[in-house]
């Protein structure tokens, strides 16, 4: 009886640790994505914004267009431990 | 810049498209043909209204007319130049420095036959572009000298002094430096194929078009023999290095007719802007539009290159040459309307 406690006990400890790591992957995976998408919009906003600085709100606005995958993730990790 | 992390895709990111919003402002064809019916001053006002405006404003009181143009081109020239080196980071500066090396080739010998010829330093020093690894400093030096002998021995830390120290008594002998200044184009081209290989991105396709340069350059060469009926040894003016081969060139360029060189460069580019062009062509093209010609499709090669390779070394390298012809073309125009020259006959020297 008390094996089976436990093992009940371990199974939902367990249940919540994975829930959690996936949480963490999801945001984390999803962050890395973004941060390299965002290597190269950056990379070339910058450099466009140096020789146009009207350029500037654009290159701004296509640089945050991959935050919306990181967002993705953390709606993904929310839904996971809520 | 060293301490800067240079590597992955980022630096190319960044610089393509600077140069890409650079060459986007260059002057456009509408425009060329709309200076063309203008007169000198007006052009000057045209171009003070682009990229030159500086240049012109601070030599404006200094020059006039049409000097005012040549040195306000020359200078902004060399000062784009050394910006975009400035700009580059880690190995494509290297790459970009080695290929802007053939103006340090433009330079020397400018010095070189200015000092021969008796031309007042301040006088060379106008059409000086130190856009190479020579900069202003070194330049201004080496025209402080008195004689080509000391001009040489001042250049012994240049990349390209063991050739210059090799054919320089020579050129002296003849009183001319033609020699002299093909075989510094062939050991520069020698040099720069070679560090295609030093592993900058778009190093192998650029190689390819380094590759047709050559070419090109071999084939005016070839044509402007033919047209000029100069009898040469042919093969000591080809650059190695090419698709076509020197020997194949020696060949071209004993035809008896200018159809039988056409058709050889056909058969060797059968497809392509160079087989189509060799297909228009006909011998009675003019010598200065057929290289005209050749030079269009250099660079539209080039763009297509940069196109297919977009985060490369690519893109720089198409705006440099691009820089380069559009500053060409505005002292064609300066030029031939000093001259009194009809636009019309202007625009066949444009390469647009």
């Amino acid at each position: 009886m008390a094996v089976e406690t436990m093992t009940i006990e371990v199974a939902q400890a367990s249940a919540i640790g994975f829930k959690a790591i996936g949480a963490g992957l999801a945001v984390g995976l999803a962050g890395m994505g973004t941060g390299l998408a965002q290597l190269g919009i950056g990379g070339a906003a910058v450099g466009a914004t140096a020789e146009n600085k009207e350029m500037f709100g654009l290159a701004l606005l296509f640089t945050v267009i991959p935050e919306t995958v990181v967002i993705f993730g953390l709606v993904i990790a929310l839904l996971l431990l809520f | 810049m060293s301490s800067v992390n240079t590597t992955g895709p980022a630096p190319y990111i960044y610089s393509s498209t600077r140069m890409r919003v650079r060459k986007s402002k260059l002057i456009q064809h509408d425009e060329y043909m709309r200076m063309l019916n203008m007169s000198l001053p007006e052009i000057i006002r045209s171009i003070e209204e682009t990229e030159y405006k500086a240049e012109i404003d601070e030599l404006a009181s200094s020059f006039s007319g049409i000097d005012l143009i040549e040195v306000g081109l020359s200078w902004n020239l060399a000062k784009e130049f050394q910006n975009v080196l400035g700009i580059m980071p880690g190995v494509i500066k290297k790459f970009t420095a080695s290929y802007q090396q053939h103006w340090d080739i433009y330079n020397v010998l400018t010095i070189l036959r200015g000092k021969t010829q008796g031309v007042r330093a301040g006088k060379i020093k106008e059409v000086l572009i130190p856009a190479g690894s020579l900069d202003r400093v070194f330049l201004d030096r080496l025209l402080a000298e008195d004689s080509p002998e000391r001009i040489v021995e001042g250049l012994s830390s240049w990349s390209l002094y063991p050739v210059l120290e090799r054919e320089f008594p020579a050129a002296m002998e003849k009183g001319t430096f033609g020699d002299l200044e093909n075989e510094l184009f062939k050991e520069y081209y020698h040099y720069v194929l070679k560090q295609t290989n030093s592993g900058v991105a778009g190093g192998k396709p650029f190689r390819d078009y380094l590759k047709l340069e050559i070419d090109l350059l071999n084939i005016k060469t070839v044509i402007r023999l033919f047209k000029g009926k100069a009898h040469v040894d042919v093969r000591n003016l080809m650059v190695e290095g090419g698709g076509i081969s020197v020997d194949e060139l020696v060949r071209l360029a004993a035809s008896e007719s200018m159809d039988e060189i056409l058709e050889g460069i056909k058969k060797r580019y059968p497809e392509g802007p160079i087989g189509e062009l060799m297909e228009e062509a006909d011998k009675t093209m003019p010598l200065h539009e057929m290289e005209n010609a050749l030079t269009r499709v250099m660079l539209d090669q080039m763009d297509r290159i940069s196109k297919r390779y977009p985060f490369s070394i690519c893109p720089t390298l198409v705006y440099l040459k691009r820089k380069r012809y559009e500053v060409a073309n505005l002292r064609a125009i300066a030029r031939g309307k000093e001259s009194g020259l009809p636009g019309e006959k202007i625009a066949e020297f444009l390469v647009v």
